[in-house]
């Protein structure tokens, strides 16, 4: 690193012995803090904490959670495998593989239908981009944790069925 | 030569133009049409290329009027336009506008006109909308959907005009007319899938494609059709790796526009099960894979000057392989030990439109390099006469069980090819190397125009393009320097078979080239280049 062209002394200012040990520094911080410790004590309703995951915050709802796919009457996906979200999901996370549906006035319908929610980025332009409204992400939902990568990519199956922690 | 106005635009055409191609040419871009095609007789159905010309009082159809000397036509004006869009309207009033379901959505010419011109408000409830058949299979390759269809009659007269079959037609009258194939009748020609291609709409659509990625996301290679040697020019489109469908690009002097349903079904060998997609090695009676790095110690005994007893090519590789292939031969093999390859038998179900008896694509290069194909028994005698290493690079001679009998004999036979097949069950070693898609090349199809290829995916697993495979045996052998790149060893291809000529592999013409004096086409055609 080169320090040509700077001021003489600007990079290394001299401080005194009482300055560099920072007591009087570490005292005014820890009085920050205990201050708002003591004001905590005197004013629980408007302490900020959330006991989660007791407690949850309530989102608008507007929010964008984990997606899911819608059913028709009979049960089975609304989604006709257009492809409408796969083409236009900017992080390319939506995987669908079409297949001719027995009644010719289905025609379509998704084999598979997978989703890997670690690409994801909720910017809810597939539900938008859907002309079927199959695809919704208005589950409520963003508790997704897993303990591996692959856990992570979910199915058909399980964005028809599972309904854990969802607020719909 | 007639002289005519077209939107102000003052132009000169021979004498029997049609005004439609008159006016794409003022315009730089076709009228609006569904049922006008070059290749087609005139049906003026769709009437969607109305044009005004003065002195005429009602709007004329461009396709079916020819043009005559000081015509002033307008094609943009606000009554052309608004005719369009209620032509358009009245295209669309039973079409059911189900573009998510249908495998044309992307690439069809409803949605092109309406984006261009029509963006009106539909006057029509879905549910008001007429229905007619849907998903009728018609044939082993075509499926129809009566309801998208806008009446163009651009199948019905290809079946009629090109390939003479007449399978299809347009029954019933008014709003019940439709398109079918006749109670007991398939549409089942060779080339069924065509009308595919020549349908505007989603009403033809390919049983093969059917659902298998939407059109836009595919990406377009220009290839060489393998299947044959016509050589189709060809349009190969992949996503991801993987090739979905086969289209014809149009190649005046070779295949027009169309294709043949056994050419489009090419691809599927590249997507093969039976890839071979890592060298391989027989230990013990079983084919176990090796690596590329541990090759060079197992070959070196052949790849020296004499190691090599037999080199045997194949008229499905691409020029550059088999020139390299010679070279490599000359230096471990000598020259009376190189064979071209197993000369297979003649198909005898060619075709005057496309299909041609000979299936394989470049038996022509195989000549132009300087080498010969045998037939199996004189073949089968090279193969027992020769005493030491074999090398054989393409085809798959041990499906001829004449040939499979002596190759069993052998020893030491070293296969390079793109799929485990009988020949590389016989091998010592089976080299994996590319196949048509996933290698950039020239054929010289059976009237001698050589024409290029471009690698559409990547090899599978470790393979290889061939080219790559022998040049590197080349250096290993002592011979030449390796050529590097595919541009170096096509300027050495063009200096060694085209000497004296201006002649250059890397700047061949789109639609290929014709070498004066090399060959001799069978139908001589104008516009080469060499």
């Amino acid at each position: 690193m080169s320090f040509e062209g700077l001021p003489k002394g600007s990079c290394a200012k001299k401080t005194s012995f009482r300055d560099s040990i920072y007591f009087w520094e570490i005292v005014r911080g820890l009085g920050v803090t205990i201050g708002h410790l003591v004001y905590n004590i005197f004013h629980t309703s408007e302490m900020p904490t959330l006991q989660y995951p007791e407690e949850k915050k309530i989102y608008s709802d507007r929010f964008r959670g984990r997606h899911r796919l819608m059913k028709r009457e009979d049960g089975s996906p609304r989604c006709v495998a257009c492809q409408m979200c796969a083409t236009v999901c900017p992080a390319d996370c939506i995987n669908i593989d079409a297949a001719e549906h027995p009644d010719s006035e289905i025609e379509k319908f998704p084999e598979t239908f997978v989703i890997d929610l670690l690409r994801c980025v909720y910017c809810g332009l597939c539900e938008e981009a859907c002309p079927c409204d199959a695809i919704r992400l208005d589950t409520g939902i963003y508790e997704i944790a897993a303990d591996s990568r692959d856990k992570f990519v979910v199915d058909k199956e399980f964005l028809l069925n599972d309904r854990e922690h969802g607020s719909y | 030569m007639a002289k005519l106005t077209i939107d102000g635009k003052e132009i000169e055409v021979p004498d029997g133009t049609r005004l439609f191609d008159a006016c794409t040419e003022a315009r730089g871009r076709p009228l609006p049409h569904f049922c006008y095609h070059p290749d087609l007789p005139v049906a003026g159905v769709c009437r969607l290329c109305q044009v005004e010309i003065e002195g005429m009082p009602k709007l004329a159809i461009a396709c079916n009027t020819i043009v005559r000397d000081g015509m002033v036509v307008h094609t943009m004006n606000e009554r052309v336009n608004k005719a369009n869009q209620q032509v358009l309207e009245l295209h669309l009033i039973n079409h059911p506008v189900d573009c998510p379901i249908c495998d044309q959505a992307g690439e069809c010419g409803l949605q092109d006109q309406y984006m261009e011109f029509g963006l009106y408000d539909s006057k029509v409830e879905q549910s008001d909308k007429g229905h007619k058949a849907k998903v009728k299979v018609i044939g082993p390759q075509v499926i129809l959907d009566q309801e998208r269809c806008v009446l163009c009659s651009r199948c019905v007269r290809f079946c009629r005009e090109v390939t003479k079959t007449g399978e299809l037609g347009i029954y019933d009258r008014g709003d019940r007319a439709h398109v079918d194939v006749a109670p007991g009748v398939e549409l089942d020609n060779l080339y069924s899938l065509n009308t595919v291609d020549l349908c505007p709409v989603g009403a033809l659509t390919s049983r093969d494609f059917r659902f298998q990625k939407r059109v836009w996301m595919l990406k377009s290679t220009e290839g060489i059709c393998p299947g044959c040697a016509t050589g189709c020019n060809i349009r190969i489109d992949h996503h991801g790796g993987r090739i979905f469908r086969l289209k014809p690009r149009y190649n005046p002097e070779v295949n027009g526009r169309w294709m043949c349903d056994r050419g489009r079904m090419t691809y599927k060998v590249v997507h093969d099960e039976k890839r071979l997609d890592s060298p391989l090695k027989k230990s013990g009676g079983q084919l176990a894979p090796l690596q590329w790095s541990e090759l060079e110690g197992e070959l070196s005994g052949m790849l020296k000057p004499g190691g090599v007893s037999l080199v045997i090519g194949s008229s499905h590789l691409a020029l550059e392989e088999l020139f390299l292939l010679k070279q490599l031969g000359l230096q471990v093999a000598g020259e009376d030990q190189i064979i071209g390859g197993l000369a297979e038998s003649d198909q005898k179900d060619g075709d005057d439109l496309l299909l041609s008896s000979d299936r394989t694509p470049n038996r022509a290069g195989l000549a132009l390099v300087g080498l010969e194909e045998m037939k199996a028994d004189l073949l089968a005698d090279r193969i027992k006469e020769a005493r030491g290493t074999i090398l054989i690079h393409g085809g798959n001679p041990a499906a001829d069980p004449l040939l499979a009998e002596v190759l069993a004999n052998c020893q030491h036979v070293v296969y390079i090819g793109t799929h485990v097949n009988e020949t590389a069950q016989l091998a010592a070693y089976a080299l994996p190397g590319a196949s048509w898609a996933e290698k950039a090349g020239t054929f010289v199809n059976q009237d001698g125009r050589l024409q290029q290829f471009q690698s559409a995916v990547v090899c599978p697993g470790s393979a290889r393009e061939d080219w790559r495979v022998l040049a590197e045996m080349l250096v290993l052998a002592g011979g030449e320097e390796s050529p590097g790149n595919l541009d170096t060893l096509r300027k050495r291809v063009s200096s060694e078979l085209f000497n004296g000529q201006e002649f250059d592999l890397n700047t061949l013409s789109a639609l290929g080239v014709v070498p004066s004096g090399l060959a001799e086409p069978a139908d001589p055609v104008a516009g080469g280049e060499g």
